[in-house]
């Protein structure tokens, strides 16, 4: 039996552009039960990102509410762990101690800290680079140790906010399969924003298409092959032709 | 290519002393006006024989320190304030960019006033004149964090002093690093300056003292030493320091 971990209701938010206002979510209402990997997909400017940070509580939106195992959401917690973009490392902090972070604001002792990020820098294979700066890091290295540090938290819901837009696209392949793995073992419900369809296609249990401003959920689909699921694979390009086709409409409204 | 740099500044720096030496020798003026690199020479290994210019180095650099530490002290905390609380920008803020337009030397006759002619005067000119450039440095710094650090570190439950210390002070020390250096230069000329008019011991102390008994190549001693010191601490310490931040927070 599936739990709904976490729904929006009637989402709303307007953005100030120069002198007018703009509605960039329009209504959003998405319902994501327990251990689900739900991808975002819409065209850019659409407010995904958005919806994101306000399910994180880093924005409150204009109306609607976030309810979070039935609570409403009113700021940031450990429960819910965004991954941004370009990682959002700190640059002054070794590797190690970038993805202690966390514990150590909650004022874990080290021996304990060490106990648990050992075993997230395995899992993400940053082992070896546990001492090394993040200058010292490739992009497909620092986003590994940005979903450690997330890991660490053992949050219920993972944000991640189109972390591997920035990666080749051999890093990403390789990111793609282990993301996988890692929502099969850690079993943790992830949320996903990304502007590449493939990329939904592979990691989702849904994907979800917003519309053009101002935005709502224009469809949801459902996806069921089996893992782990390769970009190339034959099965998911009529699924990915489907979502496209609910994209391109509203990517054409935009520009 | 650095070795070349290296040659061409030794040339440099010899031709000049040659130079010198040169133009006392030919006597267009007499040797208590223009002294020979040679009699400053002398004059140094004589001061430093007889250990005063090293007591001289030791009480600037005591009061350079302690009214450098107030000042970055100091400039931080109220730099931190009035990057977080904008009432504090608008109204102490205004007042701190007017006090920064203040040259360290025109608060001596305030200091000699408050303080007397002893070391809490002059610490209180070195300090005073560094710390604007620290508090604005930091307010900087802080103004212009990545906005993602803030965000990540709060979402991970980082909050209040935490916040501060684990974060925003970390996040900001590129502009920092920068504040303190600016903070050291204007510290150097305040703390010279104030011995000067205080005239109560130190490097400064010691230029006078030169001046009142006549002796240029004393006077030029000194000053060489007060800039031998300064490039060691912008060229060893602060470039380090900087070059070290720099790579590290990925800036360069």
């Amino acid at each position: 039996m599936t739990m709904t971990k976490l729904e929006t209701h009637g989402i709303v938010k307007y953005f100030k552009h120069e002198s007018h206002q703009l509605t960039a979510l329009g209504g959003v209402d998405l319902k994501v039960e327990d251990g689900d990997f739900v991808c975002l997909v819409g065209p850019s400017g659409c407010g995904k990102s958005t919806f994101l940070r306000i399910i994180a509580g880093l924005e409150s939106p204009d109306e609607g509410e976030v309810l979070f195992d039935g609570k409403p959401v009113t700021t940031t917690g450990p429960e819910r762990i965004m991954v941004f973009q370009e990682g959002a490392l700190f640059p002054w902090l070794k590797v190690k101690d970038n993805v202690e972070f966390g514990l150590k604001m909650a004022g874990i002792k080290e021996e304990k800290r060490t106990q648990i990020s050992k075993r997230f820098l395995d899992m993400m294979q940053l082992t070896k680079f546990a001492d090394s700066f993040t200058y010292q890091l490739s992009t497909g290295m620092k986003q590994r140790v940005a979903i450690a540090r997330a890991l660490v938290m053992d949050p219920d819901v993972l944000l991640m906010d189109e972390p591997f837009a920035a990666l080749d696209a051999q890093t990403r392949d390789l990111l793609l399969v282990e993301m996988q793995l890692i929502w099969e073992k850690t079993k943790k419900t992830i949320l996903f924003v990304t502007h590449n369809v493939a990329e939904a296609a592979v990691l989702g249990t849904k994907v979800v298409v917003f519309s053009n401003r101002p935005s709502k959920i224009k469809k949801l689909f459902p996806v069921d092959f089996k893992r782990p699921r390769l970009v190339e694979d034959e099965n998911l390009l009529d699924l990915q032709q489907e979502i496209l086709s609910e994209l391109r409409p509203e990517v054409k409204k935009s520009s | 290519m650095k070795k070349n740099i290296l040659g061409k500044k030794i040339a440099f720096y010899i031709i000049l002393v040659l130079v010198w030496q040169a133009v006392s020798m030919s006597n267009i003026w007499p040797d208590n006006i223009f002294p020979s690199p040679y009699e400053v020479a002398e004059d140094l290994v004589y001061m430093a024989s007889d250990g005063s210019l090293f007591f001289g180095i030791g009480t600037t650099l005591m009061r350079l320190i302690v009214g450098l530490a107030i000042a970055i002290a100091g400039g931080i905390v109220l730099g931190i304030f009035m990057a977080r609380v904008e009432t504090v920008n608008q109204t102490i803020g205004s007042l701190v960019l007017g006090l920064q337009s203040i040259p360290s030397i025109a608060w001596v006759p305030l200091a000699i006033l408050w303080f007397g002619l002893t070391d809490a005067g002059i610490i209180f000119v070195t300090a005073i004149g560094a710390v604007f450039a620290v508090t604005i440095n930091t307010y900087t710094g802080i103004k212009n964090i990545d906005p993602h650090y803030v965000e990540a570190a709060r979402n991970m439950g980082a909050k209040g002093t935490q916040l501060i210390t684990s974060v925003l002070i970390p996040a900001a020390f590129p502009y920092m690093i920068s504040g303190f250096k600016q903070g050291w230069a204007f510290a150097w000329r305040g703390v010279i300056g104030a011995e000067l008019l205080f005239s109560f011991l130190g490097l400064g102390f010691l230029l006078n003292v030169g001046r009142q008994i006549n002796e240029v190549s004393q006077v030029i001693a000194i000053m060489l030493m007060i800039m031998a010191i300064g490039m060691a601490v912008d060229g060893l310490l602060f470039k380090k320091i900087e070059n070290k931040v720099m790579s590290r927070w990925g800036l360069r």
